[in-house]
């Protein structure tokens, strides 16, 4: 037996379907927890809205990244193609009326930027990658893959206090509440 | 979260628009409508005369010749409305789609107005309005009518116009019989099947035990009538319009036409939800999640139309071909070019940015004023299909001097997209009027209603 203290994570309590989780999510929702998460097999329409997960701001990153993008389409195909070394095809002229010929490259640099900006806008908002996480510890947990569901309150939330966010946990139907201690070394 | 619609909310009998509400209306839709269509007959058809072009009455066949291609303009915007309706209700089928079934039967009742357009394209079978617009077969005839003894093909090789060797090389296809018969095809066929899959819908409505077969039956019927739909719509397209010139081609147009009707007609279809919801229909089953899904839709074919049309300049301007830059010629000559490039600004940079936050798709005050503008670029993108040609071929055929634009032909432009459209309206609100508003016996009714996306 190891006698090393041990970080606790917070509480992870087991729900049995998905119209329970979802009640459940409105009222931790409504008790104003700010960190804690809802698990479950698969996606539940609506569960953003219950848990009271306000918009992204992912969406003002992909716009900054696509116009980003343009903008460097614009300068390299004008630069190079008007200003450094026009390339004269078919006769036609180098200026800025053959915009035209620059516009795939402008697209296709305004979908990659934004493309970009989308997935590694996305891990770095998720915190990911990441090895390990501190739920993985719940042996229960595993059945989230299957058919369980669970509501997560981590200890660092302002508003955690053991005794009282178990018995919140309780009185909106949670079954098997744990306290999940971080085993990572 | 709002109040979870129940099948409590849904009316047994479902809800229907009361034909009182909008009588009026339709009453003065189907006066400037039908009286405009028979005047503009009567006008189509006695005024003109056949053109001989020895001896030219310059100033009353130009206004005919112009109001021909004003009439064109005008009933093929409305057709790409109609048109639209029709793939959006197969694609809602084909594709089992529950978001929609609350806003399916409006997508019905927009596509079955396409048969019924039939009657205003009446002047386009007139020898009188042929002659101008569709140059190609003034070429035909005078080439038979020429070499009588010789087939078709070799009396075009032998015409004293060289251009009618491109033709000759095309006969097969641009043939006034074939013409003709494709014309009919078209108004018959996919009329048909629009009829057919909503009947269907409207079926289930009042079938006793409802369940999920004529749901079914539509969807297994939408699939070849979508194959029907896409022929339609791209040789509708080229007979109608990429004709005007027998010399011009592309193989994008039938795209392009596509993803303007795909546009417009759910920009009409956003209208039509909001009116209603503001008259009092359809509270319980529409919500602001379907105008957030019909505007994504908007925003997409917003997209999709730059890129095809784009593409469609792209390929041209490229590859620099004399019988397919002439397209581009006449529409980048004179002022013309101001009307090239508002498309590219105003048909797609403004609504592309004004569409891009998700809570603009949800206002609905924002979303009449923009759909009523994405209905009026279209209109310019239809004009700038149609209207440049006008005053070369009605220039030709009257005293062969052609001119880009001819002096005061915008009011026939107005006058007949106001009976066109008028003629729509009063049908689109028949087609309203005749059935419920929404399939209320559709098994997934409830699941549209509570739509979350």
């Amino acid at each position: 037996m190891s006698t090393k203290v041990r970080r606790v994570y917070g509480y992870l309590a087991e729900f049995k379907n998905a119209s329970q989780l979802y009640k459940a999510a409105e009222k931790v929702r409504d008790a104003g927890f700010k960190k804690w998460d809802c698990y479950s097999p698969y996606p539940i329409h609506g569960l953003d809205d219950a848990m009271g997960i306000k918009r992204s701001i992912l969406p003002y990153f992909v716009f900054i990244g696509g116009l980003t993008g343009f903008l460097t389409a614009i300068t390299l195909a004008y630069t190079t193609q008007v200003g450094l070394y026009p390339t004269v095809v078919q006769g036609k002229p180098a200026n800025i009326f053959t915009t035209a010929a620059f516009f795939p490259v402008m697209f296709e640099l305004t979908i990659l930027f934004s493309g970009f900006t989308v997935l590694f806008g996305l891990l770095a908002l998720m915190g990911l990658p990441r090895w390990n996480h501190p739920i993985f510890a719940s042996k229960q947990f595993s059945r989230v893959t299957d058919d369980k569901f669970f509501i997560a309150i981590e200890a660092r939330d302002a508003k955690f206090s053991a005794e009282a966010t178990k018995s919140l946990l309780d009185e909106i139907g949670g079954d098997n509440i744990e306290l999940v201690e971080d085993d990572s070394e | 979260m709002a109040h979870q619609v129940t099948s409590k909310d849904i009316p047994t009998k479902g809800e229907h628009l009361e034909k009182s509400k909008v009588a009026k209306l339709q009453f003065l839709a189907g006066i400037i409508g039908g009286g405009g269509l028979i005047l503009s007959i009567i006008y189509l058809w006695f005024f003109g005369g056949v053109e001989n072009p020895e001896t030219p009455e310059h100033e009353s066949s130009k206004a005919h010749g112009s109001y021909a291609f004003s009439w064109l303009f005008a009933v093929f915007f409305v057709l790409t409305i109609a048109l639209g309706g029709c793939f959006w209700t197969f694609l809602h089928n084909l594709s089992n789609s529950g978001w929609g079934t609350s806003v399916r039967r409006m997508m019905e009742n927009l596509g079955f107005v396409f048969p019924f357009l039939f009657i205003f394209c009446i002047p386009f079978l007139f020898p009188q309005v042929q002659q101008y617009l569709w140059e190609w077969m003034t070429s035909y005839n005078a080439a038979v009518d020429a070499h009588p003894e010789m087939s078709d093909k070799e009396a075009l090789f032998h015409s004293s116009n060289t251009h009618d060797h491109l033709l000759a090389a095309k006969v097969f296809y641009l043939h006034p019989g074939f013409w003709l018969a494709r014309f009919f095809t078209y108004f018959i066929g996919l009329g048909f099947f629009i009829w057919l899959v909503r009947k269907f819908s409207i079926a289930q409505d009042t079938d006793n035990n409802p369940g999920t077969k004529n749901l079914f039956a539509a969807r297994k019927h939408s699939s070849w009538s979508m194959i029907v739909f896409g022929v339609t719509l791209t040789f509708l397209a080229l007979d109608l319009v990429m004709a005007l010139d027998f010399s011009w081609f592309s193989t994008m147009f039938g795209v392009y036409i596509f993803a303007g009707s795909a546009l417009n007609s759910m920009a009409v279809l956003i209208l039509t939800g909001i009116f209603l919801q503001r008259a009092g229909y359809l509270k319980n089953v529409v919500t602001q999640e379907h105008y957030h899904i019909m505007g994504k839709l908007c925003f997409a074919f917003t997209v999709f139309w730059a890129y095809v049309s784009f593409s469609q300049f792209f390929l041209i301007w490229y590859a620099n071909i004399t019988e397919e830059t002439r397209y581009f010629l006449l529409r980048n000559t004179e002022n013309w070019n101001l009307v090239s490039l508002s498309l590219v600004f105003m048909h797609f940079a403004l609504p592309f940015l004004a569409l891009l936050r998700s809570d603009v798709k949800k206002n609905q005050k924002f979303m009449i004023g923009l759909c009523c503008y994405i209905l009026f670029m279209h209109a310019v993108d239809v004009y700038h299909m149609i209207i440049p040609e006008r005053g070369p071929s009605v220039g030709l055929v009257v005293d062969h001097a052609p001119k880009l634009w001819l002096g005061g032909s915008w009011v026939g432009d107005i006058i007949a997209l106001v009976i066109a459209v008028s003629g729509f309206l009063f049908f689109y609100l028949r087609n309203l009027t005749s059935a419920a508003l929404y399939p209320h016996r559709d098994p997934r009714i409830l699941e549209s209603a509570n739509l979350h996306n």
